[in-house]
């Protein structure tokens, strides 16, 4: 069905796409086989399966826009622009970390791309993206604020809170909804009795995107960051999409109703399938994309391994 | 009342049966649910395949363990609803962080509620919650907040150390007709001790001397009194070690009869400073027995500041028992020590 999919996509773009979403799924892998060895000392929620939400979302906000984020953190900071050595040299516990070795995997910041901190209570930084976007609108400034968060977060009552000001106020934010369908072993219908989207509707216009398909997300995120940038007001984005792993840590899914096909629903191959078929990109890029990265991964690795730790002097008395 | 057949007994069993601290949490939950029908269990993943880290693992009753969504907040005013209805709550939350999203219900309507009403009614709900820490956990994920909690009037605070005080002090918590928030440590699940195998209880506000001494009284809950145990007995220190058990109601008595007999106090506590359990410990000493000080009262507890993720931070950030020991000994030579042991980190 997605190989069928027009679209307008130019090449630049899809090739935006596909390496950002491999950076995220080779990163994410390269942790993964990393993680037992107990070098990085932190939590760390993967988001392989999940990347087009990412990629899709963020080839559309520029540094100047505010993310902000919960705890499944890398995919969204990765395509928002944060560079990837400082993402492992903070998962290493290292002072050339984003956030200087105080925040490990769930607390990411990178001021500069526009990624003012995220936070590890599911819910609290829903407001906050729609706190930036009353910034920018109380002083006239050119960005948008954007809330990501999963769907059990929709159970907190700052998801209404928020989207309520929000449209009070036609803030220029952005809502989206990254839908694994799962709060850890928690299955969606067992948390959440109401229809996302249909709750989101009574309050701002909604997409609804197939969250692991990266054209579908591309598309419907330009379309609704174009409304808000025009002043029509807050939209909401939600993406369903598949966690390919368990909640947090190196280990794949074993929840037995998961309903994934690595396969079907994997957004780097339909992208890969896309681009081959509209004649936008061949094969051998593929291959030579995937070991760039893999170079890219190894030397962020070096970096964070040889940066220093925090010195303890600080700690001392 | 089917509670109050069950007599206070805090002597602590020899030889009875070993149990891990969760297990003995999760005996005393089941027991007391299978002995009153109006005990029930709610909470966010109160219900998966976890069961709470163990501790609700396997409950005979599994028609009265509720799991709700990511709504601490309302929940806690479900909870509360439930109890001023006729239902002995038991809200359980897997961090103390999470403790913060319910604020609101927490403070404002379950502490108060009796007293709004003078006693008209009653609010017999256990607030369970799990402290955390360690493996990058971070400043959202590891703290306790305990000194945070005792300052509001209406809340009784509990803080078991060991297997045998979590069950019996449970049933207390259970037994009580006002709210209790029952604080666990993470970091305790695994240790083991005697425990009875029959519902027993323990009354709040008694303290238990875990070690005896004569030179300097430490009072420390939770992890940190296990640590300062382990500190005593490995260093051979002169200390009599009191853990309170319950931070509200406080066993005053048995801290300042301690403090006249040793002359020194130095309090022990994982949590934040200012304002603190350590504070509050002091101040009560020294307003009850000042004269029997022969140095000021000393306090050490987390630096003034949110926890780092990095391990070598986060292994400077919290105590070990060898570093207590060597606080104790510096103490106990006429030195002093800073509050906070990383004080330096907070100030920068
Ligand atoms: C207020 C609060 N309650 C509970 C938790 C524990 N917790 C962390 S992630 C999570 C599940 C979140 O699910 P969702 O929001 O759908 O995001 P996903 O993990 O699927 O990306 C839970 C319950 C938390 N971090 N914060």
């Amino acid at each position: 069905m997605n190989m069928e999919r027009t679209s307008t996509i130019k090449r630049d773009d899809g090739l935006w796409l596909l390496e950002r979403m491999r950076l995220v799924r080779q990163t994410s892998q390269r942790i993964a086989k990393l993680y037992p060895t107990n070098v990085m000392e932190t939590p760390v929620h993967l988001c392989i399966g999940q990347e087009a939400v990412a990629a899709g979302v963020c080839r559309h906000l520029g540094a100047v826009d505010k993310l902000f984020l919960g705890h499944r953190t890398h995919g969204p900071a990765l395509c928002k622009g944060l560079p990837l050595e400082k993402l492992m040299a903070e998962l290493y516990g290292r002072t050339t970390g984003c956030s200087h070795a105080f925040g490990g995997s769930m607390h990411l910041i990178d001021v500069e791309h526009g990624l003012p901190g995220s936070s590890a209570i599911v819910g609290g930084s829903i407001a906050l993206g729609t706190g930036a976007a009353l910034a920018a609108q109380m002083t006239g400034q050119p960005f948008v604020g954007v809330s990501w968060f999963g769907d059990a977060a929709t159970n907190a009552g700052v998801f209404y809170e928020s989207m309520n000001f929000a449209a009070l106020r036609r803030l220029p934010v952005l809502f989206v909804c990254e839908d694994n369908g799962w709060s850890n072993v928690m299955p969606k219908s067992a948390h959440s009795a109401h229809d996302i989207t249909s709750v989101a509707a009574q309050f701002m216009p909604t997409s609804c995107a197939d969250g692991t398909d990266v054209l579908s997300v591309y598309d419907l995120a330009g379309a609704a960051l174009r409304s808000i940038r025009a002043g029509e007001g807050p939209r909401f984005l939600h993406c369903k999409t598949k966690r390919w792993m368990k909640h947090q840590g190196p280990d794949a899914c074993d929840l037995p109703d998961n309903g994934i096909d690595r396969e079907r629903d994997c957004p780097i191959r339909k992208l890969e399938a896309f681009l081959a078929k509209a004649g936008l990109a061949q094969a051998n890029e593929f291959s030579a994309l995937e070991a760039r990265i893999e170079k890219q991964i190894d030397a962020a690795i070096r970096f964070a391994e040889t940066s220093p730790f925090p010195s303890t002097d600080l700690l001392e008395v | 009342m089917p509670w109050s057949k069950f007599d206070s007994n805090h002597e602590a069993p020899k030889g009875d049966r070993t149990l891990t601290y969760c297990q003995a949490i999760r005996e005393a939950i089941d027991q007391a649910m299978c002995h009153d029908p109006r005990v029930f269990c709610i909470g966010l993943d109160a219900d998966d395949k976890f069961g709470v880290f163990g501790s609700m693992s396997d409950l005979t009753h599994r028609e009265r363990v509720i799991g709700t969504p990511i709504s601490e907040n309302a929940m806690t005013g479900v909870a509360l609803g439930a109890a001023l209805s006729g239902l002995r709550p038991v809200h359980v939350h897997l961090r103390n962080d999470f403790l913060l999203v319910a604020m609101d219900q927490i403070v404002n309507y379950v502490a108060k509620w009796e007293d709004m009403f003078d006693r008209q009614v009653r609010v017999p709900l256990v607030i369970r919650s799990i402290i955390g820490r360690g493996w990058g956990c971070g400043a959202q994920h590891s703290q306790s907040l305990h000194g945070l909690f005792a300052q509001i009037p209406g809340l009784k605070v509990v803080m078991p150390s060991t297997p045998y005080d979590a069950k019996g002090l449970f049933f207390e918590a259970v037994k009580d007709d006002s709210p209790v928030l029952f604080l666990e440590h993470r970091w305790l699940y695994k240790n083991t001790g005697d425990v009875p195998t029959g519902i027993y209880t323990l009354p709040f506000g008694k303290a238990n001397r875990l070690h005896e001494g004569g030179s300097l009284t430490v009072v420390a809950p939770s992890l940190a009194a296990m640590h300062c145990l382990v500190a005593c007995e490995q260093h051979g220190l002169d200390v009599d070690l009191i853990d309170p058990r319950t931070i509200k109601p406080l066993d005053l008595p048995t801290i300042v009869a301690s403090v006249q007999k040793t002359r020194r106090l130095l309090v022990v506590d994982y949590d934040f400073p200012f304002g603190g359990f350590g504070a509050e410990v002091c101040a009560r000493v020294t307003e009850a027995a000042f004269a029997h000080l022969d140095a000021p009262p000393q306090r050490i507890s987390f630096p003034d500041r949110g926890m780092p993720a990095s391990g070598p931070l986060e292994r400077a950030y919290y105590q070990t028992p060898d570093r207590l020991a060597a606080a104790m000994r510096t103490i106990l030579e006429g030195g002093c020590v800073p509050v906070g042991a990383a004080n330096e980190l907070s100030t920068r």
